[in-house]
C-alpha cells in the first residue's frame, strides 16, 4: 500500500475515533476514546515522518462520511470495523508492529464495550436540536454559539493539520517546539468545541483541507494572518462571552480567549526567528511544496 | 427556480443542514475549469472547480479557508447551478447579487468571493477552449473580509 493512502487512512482513523469520543456522553468511554485518538494522531505523524524520509509526500485529502449513528452500540461497532480494515494494511516493519499493537488494544476495548449492553445508550450528537443539555440559553444565544463552534472547530482542526505540516518539514528545534505547542493547544480545543457541538446535536466534521490552505509559501505572512486571526478568534470570544449569560460557558470562552492571548505570543516567536534568524529560515524552503501540486 | 433563489439569514435548518454538511465540496478530477478568488490582505481563498458537457455545467466542486458564510454561500450556490447551462448560471449570478444587496457587508464580501471564484472558473475555461495554457484562473478581491 502506497504511504500516502495508508496515511489518508491513518488520518481519517484519528477522525472517526476522536469524533467517536465527542458524540459519546458516558464520560468514562468518551476519555478513553479521545485517548485512543490521540494515539492514532501520533500513528499518523509517524507515518508522515516515513513517508518523507522515502522521499515521498503525502496530502491531507480525505474520502470518509462520519458515522452518525443513534446508538453507542451501532457507532463501537462501525469504528471496530474500520480499525479492523486498516490492520491489514499496515506496514511488516517496526512501525506496522507498534500501530497493529496499539489498534489491538483498542478492539479489545471496544469489543469489551460491546459485550455488555448496558454500556449501551443513545447517541444524540447528530439530532440537530440545538438545545445545550441543563442550560436555558435563548434563541439567539444557541444561533451565536452554533456559529462559533462550526466557525472555530474547522479553524482548529486546519490548526492542527497546518502546524503539523510545518513541524514535519523543519529541523529547527524552535520552529518545531512551537509547532508542536500550537498543534497540541488546538487538540485541546478542537475537542472542547467538538463536545459542545455534539451537545448541541449538530456535531460534523470539519470540511477537508485543500492544498492551498496547508502548502505554505511564505511564512511571515502565514504567521502574521495566523496573528490575525487569532486576534478575531479573541474578539468572537470575548463577544460570545459576552451575549452567553450562563456563568459557566461565559467563563469558559473567557479562558479560550486567553489562551488565545499566549497562542498569539508563540507566533510571535515564529516571527521573531523569521525577522532574526536568516539562517533558521533555510531550513523550511517552502517554495518547493508548491512542485508538483495537483490541484 | 430562480425567484425562490434565498439568502442565509440567520440560524434556520435549511442554513444549519449546509453547515454541519456542505454540498459539493472539494476537489474535481479533471475538470474543464478551475478559478480562484483571493482576498489577498486576509489569505482568504475560494477555489471553484467546473466540468462542462457542451453549455451545461455537468459537475462542479468549490473549497475555501474562508468563514462559515462563505462555505453556506458556496454550498447554496453550487446545488442551484449544477447541471445547468451558462445562461442560467450567469442569470443566477445576477439575481444572487441583488439579493445580496440586503445582506450584511460582511456576508456580502462571502458571496462575492464564490461568485468571483466562479466566474474565473468560466474565465480559465474560456482561455483553455481558446488555446491558452493556463491552469487555473486568480481573480484579486477587492474587498476584504477583514475590513469588518
Amino acid at each position: 500500500m502506497k504511504m500516502n493512502n495508508l496515511y489518508q487512512e491513518k488520518h481519517q482513523l484519528w477522525l472517526h475515533i476522536a469524533f467517536s469520543s465527542f458524540a459519546v456522553a458516558d464520560e468514562a468511554i468518551k476519555s478513553k476514546l479521545y485517548d485512543f485518538s490521540l494515539l492514532a494522531f501520533r500513528h499518523m505523524k509517524w507515518i508522515g515522518s516515513d513517508t518523507l524520509l522515502n522521499a515521498q509526500e503525502y496530502n491531507y485529502d480525505r474520502e470518509m462520511q462520519l458515522c452518525k449513528a443513534n446508538t453507542l452500540f451501532e457507532h463501537l461497532q462501525n469504528l471496530k470495523n474500520i480499525v479492523e480494515e486498516i490492520q491489514k494494511k499496515y506496514p511488516n516493519n517496526s512501525l506496522g508492529d507498534r500501530l497493529k499493537n496499539d489498534d489491538a488494544y483498542l478492539l479489545e476495548y471496544i469489543n469489551s464495550l460491546l459485550k455488555d449492553e448496558k454500556n449501551n445508550h443513545a447517541i444524540s450528537a447528530f439530532n440537530k436540536a440545538c438545545i445545550y443539555e441543563d442550560k436555558d440559553l435563548s434563541k439567539e444565544q444557541i444561533d451565536a454559539l452554533t456559529l462559533f463552534l462550526f466557525e472555530e472547530s474547522y479553524k482548529e482542526y486546519e490548526l492542527i493539520l497546518v502546524y503539523a505540516y510545518m513541524q514535519a518539514r523543519t529541523d529547527d528545534v524552535l520552529q518545531y517546539n512551537v509547532f508542536n505547542d500550537l498543534v497540541d493547544e488546538s487538540h485541546f480545543h478542537l475537542k472542547s468545541f467538538g463536545n459542545m457541538m455534539a451537545k448541541l446535536g449538530i456535531l460534523s466534521l470539519p470540511r477537508e483541507l485543500h492544498e492551498m490552505t496547508y502548502l505554505i509559501t511564505d511564512l511571515e505572512k502565514f504567521v502574521r494572518d495566523g496573528i490575525a486571526e487569532e486576534e478575531a478568534a479573541k474578539e468572537m470570544c470575548k463577544e460570545l462571552s459576552a451575549k452567553i449569560t450562563d456563568p459557566e460557558l461565559s467563563k469558559f470562552f473567557d479562558f479560550i480567549n486567553n489562551q488565545e492571548s499566549y497562542h498569539i505570543e508563540l507566533m510571535k516567536k515564529l516571527l521573531g526567528l523569521d525577522l532574526n534568524n536568516e539562517a533558521a529560515m533555510t531550513n523550511l524552503d517552502f517554495d518547493e511544496f508548491w512542485n508538483g501540486v495537483d490541484i | 427556480m430562480l425567484e425562490n433563489i434565498e439568502l442565509p439569514e440567520g440560524m434556520n435548518p435549511e442554513v444549519l443542514e449546509h453547515l454541519m454538511d456542505p454540498q459539493n465540496y472539494g476537489k474535481l478530477e479533471n475538470p474543464s475549469g478551475v478559478g480562484v478568488a483571493l482576498d489577498e490582505k486576509s489569505g482568504e481563498y475560494v477555489i471553484f472547480y467546473i466540468q462542462t458537457a457542451g453549455s451545461t455545467i455537468d459537475d462542479l466542486r468549490f473549497a475555501t479557508n474562508g468563514c462559515q458564510d462563505t462555505v453556506v454561500v458556496g454550498s447554496m450556490f453550487t446545488q442551484m447551478i449544477k447541471n445547468q447551462s451558462f445562461e442560467y448560471a450567469q442569470e443566477s449570478i445576477q439575481k444572487l447579487n441583488e439579493k445580496l444587496s440586503g445582506a450584511s457587508p460582511q456576508q456580502q464580501v462571502c458571496a462575492d468571493m464564490v461568485l468571483t471564484s466562479f466566474i474565473a472558473a468560466l474565465k480559465n475555461y474560456e482561455n483553455i477552449q481558446n488555446g491558452k495554457t493556463e491552469e487555473l484562473h486568480v481573480l484579486k478581491m477587492k474587498e476584504s473580509c477583514e475590513n469588518e
